[in-house]
């Protein structure tokens, strides 16, 4: 798989996110029902007590989380916007495994909403791993990056 | 020997850039191994971060159950507040709040533990109450639907309790603090102390009687009705609706939200022009 490939997989499944998190969101503020096949799981989870953090709604939380996300992929790319990428991605992963804690062993209901933006995120961490730890695939370049970039003009001038 | 000095030059020179080129490559593979090195590390210092930052959040909200208030507690007192001056005056005849002969009947089927029962009856149904039900034009039934209750037996006993309230006219005093006095889901609030509580609460309302009644058989199967009538109407989810003529057949009546009363008003204006 290309950088290229997994940089637009990883918007991609962004993007998807950004929609569920605003969906919940809306729903939150609208107090309407989620729309859910699991009957009244996403309206038990939605209204539980763990849906809100210190006052704010966890919707809302995954949805400025995915428009960071979403941002360090746009940028232009370096070490430091892929640094950025798994920084956002590890802390979205550990929040979701979080809230899936909480579905399962405090609200006893699974919202398949947030079941799905929580793969979703598991999915972006991996790739952001994949992504970060691969680098650039070139020394030049994190050369140049880390300040080495004279050196290397040197040795291509010989 | 001239001609073999520009080879051995040649060679040389080929050598000198052969050892640059290795010197290249191991400068090239430590500089990377070390780059790897510290992404890593990084990728290690972060994930540790994030692990330290969740389990805070996991000790800091705790088993976070909610318990109900107790009928002493200043909540109680204004749940008991809101609730007598919203009915005041109202006739009620077991499940039915308002007029017997108004013109429209809607009936309301909850589940006593759901929240958006709770935000329903908190924030559009007091508006219907004021606007229709006080001026005799809308009567309204409550009806129970399982949802958000776990237990088959907690749901039939919460039920049945206000049912038996209803057998002095006074259940939709008990619906309302029920609701008013909602705690958090599957936390277990519902205990026969929560259930006297609620009708401690009710001015005017005989405890042994409701006491008492609260063996009569018929109101399982009131419940039983209910259920087979939610299913028949259709219903997923609480609250649900019908709406109609008094006498006739009632609709369904499909609201988007439940915090806004401004749907039942347009349905209810309908009808009483019709």
């Amino acid at each position: 798989m290309s950088r290229r490939t997994v940089r637009i997989a990883m918007i991609v499944l962004a993007v998807i996110g950004l929609g569920i998190a605003s969906y919940l969101t809306y729903v939150h503020y609208a107090g309407i029902k989620p729309a859910c096949t699991a009957g009244e799981s996403c309206t038990k989870v939605q209204t539980s007590i763990y849906s809100k953090l210190a006052g704010v709604p966890v919707a809302l939380m995954g949805l400025i989380g995915y428009i960071v996300i979403l941002a360090s992929l746009l940028v232009r790319e370096t070490e430091t916007s892929r640094f950025a990428t798994l920084v956002f991605t590890l802390a979205g992963f550990g929040f979701s495994a979080y809230l899936t804690y909480r579905e399962l062993f405090s609200i006893h209901a699974v919202c398949e909403w947030c079941a799905t933006s929580a793969g979703i995120m598991t999915i972006l961490m991996l790739m952001s791993i994949w992504r970060f730890l691969r680098g650039d695939g070139s020394l030049e370049t994190s050369r140049i990056e880390t300040g080495e970039g004279p050196r290397t003009a040197q040795v291509s001038a010989n | 020997m001239s001609p073999v000095e520009p080879e051995s030059d040649l060679t040389r020179k080929q050598r000198r850039e052969q050892a640059r080129d290795e010197r290249k490559a191991i400068e090239e593979a430590s500089a990377a191994q070390s780059a790897q090195r510290k992404r890593l590390i990084q990728l290690g210092g972060v994930a540790a971060v994030v692990v330290v930052i969740i389990v805070i959040i996991l000790v800091a909200t705790g088993s976070g159950k909610k318990a109900a208030p107790t009928p002493s507690s200043p909540a109680a007192k204004t749940a008991q507040t809101e609730v007598v001056s919203l009915l005041q005056s109202i006739p009620q005849h077991t499940i039915t709040l308002g007029n017997p002969n108004a013109p429209i009947t809607l009936q309301y089927f909850g589940d006593l533990e759901c929240p958006f029962c709770k935000q329903f009856t908190i924030s559009a149904l007091p508006t219907v109450i004021k606007k229709y039900v006080r001026t005799g034009k809308v009567k309204i039934e409550y009806h129970s639907m399982q949802t958000a209750t776990r237990e088959r037996e907690t749901f039939q006993t919460q039920q049945v309790a206000a049912l038996a309230a209803g057998k002095q006219n006074l259940m939709w005093d008990y619906l309302e603090l029920f609701y008013h006095e909602q705690g958090e889901e599957d936390s277990g609030y519902v205990t026969e102390n929560y259930l006297q509580g609620l009708a401690s609460q009710i001015p005017g309302l005989n405890l042994s009687a409701w006491s008492s009644a609260r063996n009569d058989p018929s109101y399982p199967n009131q419940v039983i009705a209910d259920a087979q009538a939610a299913n028949q109407n259709g219903f997923t989810g609480t609250p649900s609706f019908m709406i109609g003529k008094t006498g006739e057949t009632l609709k369904k009546l499909e609201v988007s939200g439940f915090t806004d009363a401004s749907q039942f008003e347009t349905a209810i204006e309908k009808l009483l022009k019709e």
